[in-house]
């Protein structure tokens, strides 16, 4: 997968973004979520996470789940409508990997989804990279 | 925004810079973890330009009458935290003091303070005060492991010296106190100086920390923030704050034995999570007991190194126990807080 730099700021260019500063991977129905390496620069250290109960149905745009840094407490949104699948739980005893692996060991949940096609509301690297730079 | 006269060595250090109090200042370098652990553990350094410096020249007596703490140290000493509170006993700022003479003086305000303090002394009293912040960059050198790297002992605990030479460089002052609980000395220096230390203690193993670390330290040891836990509408006796001294008067003394004969109606008090609860209760959230508002949170974090979230706030009197387990509301939900005494480390 390549990296696009953004200044000090790293964008993946196969996968998929919301508004509110999360990345999604689409493997088939399954979404895997995560925060974006901008977003957990913006937080900084991040000390704790909520993160969303297995099985429970949402919404795209729903807040599933909180982030806590020093700075803020900050909600996270699922991009799509879904089940939850699978969530991280090493995130509880280590949330800081979503400091220093947000695209990888960082990751925050997985969700079933009710139609991939919702995906179309959804940012591509190009425009994500847009986004960022009109942020600056 | 002001900017840190340390800027350009700070960004080539690596700072993530923020705004506090109307300056640009570095947040941190690498994480606030590290560099929290590097003071607990070794020696850190951080820029504290944004806070105030003022040179106070005049009679001692109308300076005394305006700070809440006596000024009858010998010269070189320096006395504090000390306080100018309001005719209700508030915080106007709480400030280090600095007595060169009996009749010049150096204080340190908190940024937020600077303006106000700097005028608050001025329609008081007759006494000349010298705004020295722009034209001096204030660097910390703070740690467990300081004595070992510095020769400190020249310099005994709150004491100072103008006009020296530090690492080879004349700097304005050398203080040896700490803000961190730790030993720890201050310089005061032209900003390319101040800039050279800040570059060669790097450079010598000394971790650069930033404005996020100082705040999760001072968490640490019960310290208070300006305009998170104190302001004006704060007194000292609420805050359990001993900066005042009644063996003499100044502004703000009627309100302030007034609530030592009647008691308060809200006192400061410490709290700690549970190890592994990892939430943070921020400002302004409610303390409550069996379903009841009993308190506020004033300041919360994660402490790495107690590994647990701590945090202060004020609450009733009534309902400060200490030990006891008590509750506090958080987006809804109610999470378990022990009241605990400060330091907490």
């Amino acid at each position: 997968m390549a990296e696009i730099k953004v200044g000090k700021y790293t964008v993946l260019s196969d996968l998929l973004y919301t508004e509110t500063d999360e990345w999604v991977k689409l493997e088939g129905d399954v979404a895997t979520v995560g925060i974006t390496d901008y977003a957990q620069k913006k937080l900084r250290d991040i000390v704790g996470i909520e993160l969303p109960e297995v099985g429970r149905d949402f919404s795209a745009g729903d807040p599933i789940g909180v982030v806590e840094s020093v700075k803020a407490a900050v909600d996270i949104y699922t991009p799509l409508s879904g089940k939850i699948c699978q969530v991280n739980e090493d995130l509880t005893s280590s949330p800081e990997l979503m400091n220093l692996d947000p695209y990888g060991k960082g990751w925050i949940f997985k969700l079933r989804c009710k139609d991939v096609n919702e995906k179309v509301k959804l940012m591509d690297a190009e425009k994500y990279v847009e986004k960022i730079q009109k942020g600056e | 925004m002001f900017v840190s006269p340390l800027f350009e060595v700070e960004e080539k250090s690596g700072a993530n810079f923020g705004e506090f109090a109307g300056w640009n200042m570095p947040m941190t370098y690498s994480s606030y973890q590290e560099e929290h652990l590097a003071v607990r553990n070794s020696v850190a350094v951080f820029d504290l330009s944004h806070m105030g410096r003022l040179r106070v020249k005049g009679r001692a007596e109308e300076l005394e009458e305006l700070i809440a703490k006596e000024l009858n140290g010998s010269p070189g000493q320096m006395i504090g935290p000390t306080a100018f509170l309001n005719d209700r006993g508030g915080f106007i700022d709480d400030v280090m003091t600095y007595k060169i003479s009996d009749s010049d003086f150096l204080l340190v305000t908190n940024a937020t303070n600077r303006e106000k303090v700097i005028k608050w002394i001025k329609s008081n009293s007759s006494l000349d005060v010298e705004d020295l912040t722009f034209s001096l960059a204030m660097i910390a050198i703070q740690g467990k492991k300081v004595k070992e790297i510095f020769n400190v002992d020249e310099i005994p605990h709150m004491t100072f010296k103008l006009n020296v030479s530090y690492m080879g460089m004349k700097v304005f002052l050398l203080s040896r106190s700490g803000w961190t609980g730790e030993d720890g000395i201050e310089v005061w220096a032209e900003p390319e100086i101040a800039g050279a230390i800040f570059t060669k203690l790097a450079q010598n193993g000394v971790k650069p920390a930033g404005l996020v670390t100082r705040d999760s330290i001072r968490q640490e040891m019960g310290y208070l923030l300006y305009g998170e836990d104190i302001d004006e509408s704060v007194t000292p006796v609420e805050a359990r704050y001993w900066v005042f001294s009644l063996s003499k008067g100044f502004v703000g003394k009627d309100a302030i034995v007034e609530q030592l004969r009647n008691g308060v109606s809200k006192i400061r008090f410490g709290f700690k999570m549970k190890k592994g609860m990892r939430v943070i209760p921020r400002r302004g959230m409610e303390v409550t007991s069996l379903g009841s508002k009993v308190g506020y949170v004033t300041s919360s974090t994660f402490s790495p190194f107690l590994n647990r979230v701590i945090g202060m706030g004020y609450i009733s009197p009534q309902h400060f126990f200490l030990g006891y387990s008590t509750t506090v509301e958080i987006r809804g939900k109610t999470y378990e807080i022990k009241m605990d005494d400060f330091p907490f480390i």
